[in-house]
């Protein structure tokens, strides 16, 4: 046949991979393939259609066929490119087209390809040798440019030695010495200029580009080179020439960034006192005398149009105190006052000042009757949002003699009354806007914690949430009164209610990273997946599509900014790439949706192996740390924990320390639980080994690793946390050696792994050789079992003390900590079950003459079924009573008067019943669900 | 008073306070990263003192011949930090970038017909209607405004290259377009 009429006969094979009907593109293979069975593209596309229709095991087969085959046809890489990243071989990638490159070298296209592979997997080194041979080759000054930038990055990597940095950047610099043309013909080829120049401190040679004209007309024009241009000048102390550039820029064109500001202040005086700048005090008092005008008249000026020079007064002011040369002890506070009256309705006023606010008492008592005397009444939103800012920088400066119960109320009352006469303000808004009262109720919200704080009564709670409930009705976009919502209802036991104004934020795309925390961090305590609902499991995995995006889309970008020459971003977008990938958040996910599949799959070795190998990923990793705490409102008084603190669910953090903690229990766990050792998973794994990131001392093992416990990392645990944890260690320590002793050796498990999958694929899996094997499979250790040991006392007293854990946690009003202590049973109780799975098998136990070890076994499951189906039938039943009627006037009774005469009755008796039918489902759920475990692994 | 500095990638770690505000959409990382790799001198942030972030615009530049112009995709501001001219400052850098930098001979932007308080800002910077675009929103439904919910208006400011101000014409607001035919 001809190549024309076989092109012809694959097209529909293209067809089908774009539509994504890739079981017709394997029929269409499969055809082909019966003609040609030695066409390597149709090959390569077969891979591809199984790649995409999860048919792994099969595609890996044809793959590395195809691979062998050393192919250099367009068609076959760009086909092997999308299976291997498919495959996560992105290794393989790189091989595939370097070789391909070599037998090429006169195929550009094929040249940009293997610098983009590399690129990929962060191979900065050959990536600036193969630039660095296609400019010699193609003569295109764009491959001088990745050289240079690849030689940049390789010296910014992790994992190159220091002494290494300097040589890299000498070389970058050599190479864009030598340019044909100038550097500056493109504002992102000047922007890697200038960094080489910065980082080497090259000043006269950076001052030579920067001061030239046309320098000067770029960085007038791109933010990103003037953000360099402005760092070298400082590095070099050539601060005083950089304030009088930003005073011109400030007079003369009437910028108004803060920058230029702060550029004028640095010249005056710096912000922190360090050594060496102590005696010039006569020139500073000078210098700040003459800014201090400067500013006074650019504020006069600008009046209420512009807050910069205003704001810059009070600075230099601050400044000038930190420096022991303020002349005058009242400009402060005169400062304040006045910005107090030009910028007061403004909504940020109070962001504004908080940095001007650390002031000595008898200043802040003259502040404070200053804001005490700005007018209750008001008839514009101007007067309202003046008094507002009032309130909040009040607030903000109490002492804490002044956060007593008595005091916080009278001030929730005022905030109250204030915001129900203020919503006349917003009559008549369209739906879509907010009320410009709102940030009472923020106020009135982050006042009642305080006072639930003071006085651990929920009655607080409640009457935040009818509050901030009502005030949604008024401003139905108001994003920040359901942040404080979404804690609440989880301090009170009410999940679902939490998760409705989660769902109504439409967090999406990368918000999941920064603030899917609010509502997963902990969720295992309220997931009713034992009983088959999925909601909050399902809530995990739908966060943490994001990753995905990231790990197939970044990358894309990247490679785009490398065509496109913006060199300014590639730094960028790897280590945005780098953050969101190895995100702390997604780890700490991972975790809560393993402990919850725990409770809704059936625990065998298949889900024991995958989630193993998964978790041992993440702990070598670093991690970053994208959550979003700062989005909450807070409003509490500088002295105080403010809001985040205060409503953290059971008063701890979740993070780093949290995540390692449960990730080593479960690591140790499963690692027991499983037949894979490290040679084994070698041989099994599919795609690349992801790069250990994480810190540690390299000389240790995973195992030295594992065992270490830093005591610091129990103070993000609660008690609770720190009794599984101590339980499920101590468990695992005492099982260890039986294991070992049971364990199969590698070859068996291999051959296993082999067998099934032939089965699945019919092609047996490579390079593995498997030994003859002796009988049933179960290899008979000729060495005597160890001894066997009783269970030690943490684990035996572990159901016990979380019984009565259990009963001291009923007398709370939220159900809460109840759940906690429950569901943390429930999962010592499942981990019981995945150690001791091995053991289920009898001609196991017999075969190692484990006998007397199952006896021991046996009683702890007696005990744990007993303590759960006492706490399971508990849960139930507290269900039933809060959610009966009698509850939810129990709830209504807490409303205070200052609320029931603002807000409709039927709207507490809505809100009430919404927190109690909300606590009956989440208790009855994990209630049932627990029993239902019982049943399972009765 | 404001920084004024380029968006960065990381900055999607942190634009929470402007994109929880229902008329910011948050779209997927590629569209962030595919305006930076392209025109990463269109995009810039606000941010506060404190660094927390105040508001960004996204643009870019094209079209051929005279239509060669600069875009606004997106302007941005929460709503706490809203009538400091942050807009207009962030405006007028796109606007400098798009003559000095692409040569453009023009800026444009579309708006909700129903958008009245963009569109009256838009006409205070000297935009004015070049054409309205029907159901230009179309995929979002007609909601209570009607067809001025859904339809656009193409608003355009001539910049100097643009010497005969071909950019503005007088009844743009009745001349009427379909969304295929605009990019
Ligand atoms: C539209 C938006 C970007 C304006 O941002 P901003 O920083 O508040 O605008 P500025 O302070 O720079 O305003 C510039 C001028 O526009 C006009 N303007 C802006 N907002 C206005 C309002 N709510 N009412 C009346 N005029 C307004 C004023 O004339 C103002 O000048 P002035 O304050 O000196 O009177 C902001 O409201 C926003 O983010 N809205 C949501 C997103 C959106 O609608 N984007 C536009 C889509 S095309």
């Amino acid at each position: 046949m001809s190549a024309a009429a076989l092109e012809r006969q694959i097209r529909p094979i293209y067809d089908a991979l774009d539509t994504g009907s890739n079981k017709s593109a394997i029929v269409a293979c499969n055809k082909l393939l019966k003609k040609h069975p030695k066409n390597v593209l149709i090959k390569a596309l077969k891979a591809l259609a199984l790649i995409r229709s999860q048919k792994v095991e099969e595609s890996l087969v044809l793959c590395d066929e195809v691979l062998q085959s050393k192919p250099i046809d367009d068609g076959i890489l760009t086909a092997m490119m999308h299976v291997l990243r498919g495959l996560g071989r992105h290794n393989d990638m790189v091989t595939m087209f370097d070789e391909a490159y070599k037998q090429q070298p006169t195929n550009e296209d094929l040249g940009a390809q293997t610098f983009f592979a590399n690129v990929r997997v962060s191979r900065w080194k050959s990536a600036h040798q193969i630039a660095t041979r296609m400019y010699k080759q193609f003569q295109d000054e764009r491959y001088l440019f990745w050289s240079i930038i690849s030689a940049v990055l390789q010296a910014k990597d992790v994992s190159t030695p220091p002494n290494m940095r300097t040589i890299l950047y000498q070389l970058a610099h050599r190479l864009i010495t030598s340019s044909p043309t100038p550097s500056y013909v493109n504002a992102d080829r000047f922007h890697l200029h200038l960094t080489i120049l910065r980082d080497l401190k090259l000043y006269e040679e950076a001052n030579k580009l920067i001061d030239s004209d046309i320098g000067k007309s770029i960085c007038a024009t791109n933010l990103s080179c003037n953000e360099i241009r402005r760092d070298i000048c400082i590095q070099q102390g050539r601060i005083q020439e950089e304030a009088e550039r930003a005073e011109q820029l400030i007079v003369e064109k009437k910028d108004r960034n803060w920058l230029e500001f702060l550029s004028v202040l640095d010249g005056a005086v710096p912000a922190a006192v360090s050594a060496g700048t102590a005696n010039k005090s006569t020139d500073a008092g000078a210098n700040i005398n003459r800014v201090q005008e400067l500013f006074t008249k650019v504020a006069e000026e600008d009046a209420s149009k512009d807050r910069s020079a205003a704001l810059a007064l009070l600075e230099l002011e601050k400044r000038a105190r930190t420096h022991g040369l303020s002349q005058d002890r009242s400009r402060l506070l005169t400062l304040l006052k006045q910005y107090f009256e030009k910028f007061g309705d403004k909504a940020c006023c109070f962001e504004d000042l908080k940095p001007f606010l650390e002031l000595e008492e008898s200043e802040l008592a003259q502040l404070t009757s200053f804001l005490e005397a700005v007018p209750t009444s008001f008839t514009t939103v101007s007067e309202l949002r003046r008094l507002i800012n009032s309130y909040k920088i009040l607030r903000y400066t109490l002492p804490l003699t002044d956060i007593t119960e008595e005091k916080e109320s009278a001030r929730v009352a005022a905030y109250v009354r204030f915001y129900f006469e203020g919503l006349a303000l917003g009559d008549g808004l369209p739906s879509s806007e907010l009320q410009p009262a709102d940030d009472l109720v923020l106020l009135a919200g982050n006042t009642y914690v305080s006072l639930w704080k003071l006085t651990d009564g929920d009655c607080h709670l409640l009457n935040a949430v009818y509050l901030l409930e009502f005030a949604l009705i008024k401003s139905k976009q108001s994003f920040l009164t359901r942040l404080i919502l979404i804690r609440l209802y989880r301090l009170l036991g009410a999940s679902n209610a939490a998760l409705e104004h989660y769902r109504a934020m439409q967090v999406k795309q990368v918000q999941h990273d920064t603030l899917s925390h609010l509502i997963l961090s902990r969720a295992s305590t309220f997931s009713l997946s034992a009983t088959g609902d999925i909601t909050l499991s399902t809530e995990c995995l739908e966060s943490t599509q994001i990753y995905l995006s990231n790990s197939q889309e970044t990358g894309d970008f990247i490679v785009r900014a490398f065509t496109g020459e913006k060199y300014s971003q590639i730094p960028e977008f790897i280590s945005f790439e780098d953050q969101l990938d190895n995100s702390l958040q997604r780890d700490t996910v991972k975790i809560e949706h393993l402990r919850m599949r725990l409770t809704h799959e059936p625990i065998n070795s298949d889900l024991i192996d995958m989630e193993l190998i998964e978790l041992k990923f993440i702990f070598d990793r670093i991690h970053y740390d994208n959550r979003d705490f700062a989005i909450l409102p807070n409003y509490q008084p500088k002295l105080s924990e403010g809001l985040h603190n205060q409503t953290l669910l059971f008063s701890k953090p979740e993070g780093d320390a949290w995540m390692m903690t449960f990730l080593k229990v479960y690591i140790r766990a499963f690692q027991q639980a499983s037949d894979l050792d490290d040679t084994v998973e070698e041989k099994l794994l599919i795609g690349d080994r992801p790069k250990q990131t994480a810190d540690f001392d390299k000389k240790l093992s995973l195992r030295d690793r594992l065992m270490q416990r830093d005591p610091e990392h129990l103070s993000s645990l609660t008690l609770d946390e720190v009794k599984f944890v101590e339980y499920a260690h101590a468990l695992i320590d005492w099982l260890e050696p039986y294991h070992n002793h049971c364990r199969p050796p590698p070859a068996v498990v291999l051959a296993e792994a082999a067998k099934q999958t032939e089965l699945k694929t019919g092609h047996p899996l490579k390079g593995i050789d498997i030994p003859p094997l002796n009988g049933n499979g179960h290899h008979k250790k000729s060495e005597e079992p160890p001894a066997i040991h009783e269970a030690p006392e943490v684990v035996v007293k572990y159901f016990d003390a979380a019984k009565s854990r259990f009963k001291e946690a009923q007398s709370k009003p939220s159900p809460s900590e109840l759940l906690h202590v429950a569901t943390l049973a429930q999962e010592a109780y499942l981990l019981l079950v995945t150690e001791t799975l091995r053991f289920k098998n009898p001609s196991v136990v017999k075969i190692h003459k484990l006998g007397n070890l199952v006896t021991n076994f046996k009683t702890l499951r007696s005990d744990a079924l007993s303590a759960l189906a006492e706490i399971s039938s508990t849960l139930i039943k507290r269900g039933e009573s809060d959610g009966s009627s009698d509850s939810r006037h129990l709830c209504m009774d807490h409303c205070s008067s200052d609320l029931s005469s603002n807000i409709d009755h039927d709207f507490i008796v809505t809100c009430a019943k919404k927190i109690c039918d909300s606590r009956k489902k989440v208790l009855d759920g994990v209630g049932k669900g627990i029993d239902r475990l019982r049943t399972t692994y009765a | 008073m404001s920084v004024l500095r380029p968006f960065k990638a990381s900055d999607m770690f942190r634009f929470n306070n402007i994109n929880l505000d229902i008329w910011t959409e948050t779209y997927g990382i590629g569209f962030y990263l595919s305006y930076l790799s392209r025109w990463p001198d269109l995009c810039c942030v606000q941010e506060a003192p404190s660094g927390r972030m105040m508001g960004y615009v996204l643009g870019k530049a094209e079209g051929s011949g005279a239509e060669w112009h600069g875009h606004v995709t997106a302007i941005t501001v929460a709503p706490e930090y809203r009538r400091l001219s942050l807009a207009r400052k962030m405006m007028s850098l796109l606007e400098m970038v798009s003559e000095e930098i692409y040569k453009a001979f023009f800026v444009d932007l579309y708006v909700r017909c129903a958008n009245i308080v963009a569109i009256e800002m838009y006409e205070k910077m000297e935009y004015s209607v070049y054409r309205r675009v029907r159901e230009y929103y179309g995929n979002l439904g007609i909601g209570k405004g009607g067809k001025d919910e859904e339809d656009a208006f193409d608003m355009r400011k001539p910049l100097p290259r643009d010497v005969n101000q071909r950019s503005i014409r007088p009844n743009g607001r009745d001349i009427i377009v379909s969304a295929h035919d605009v990019s």
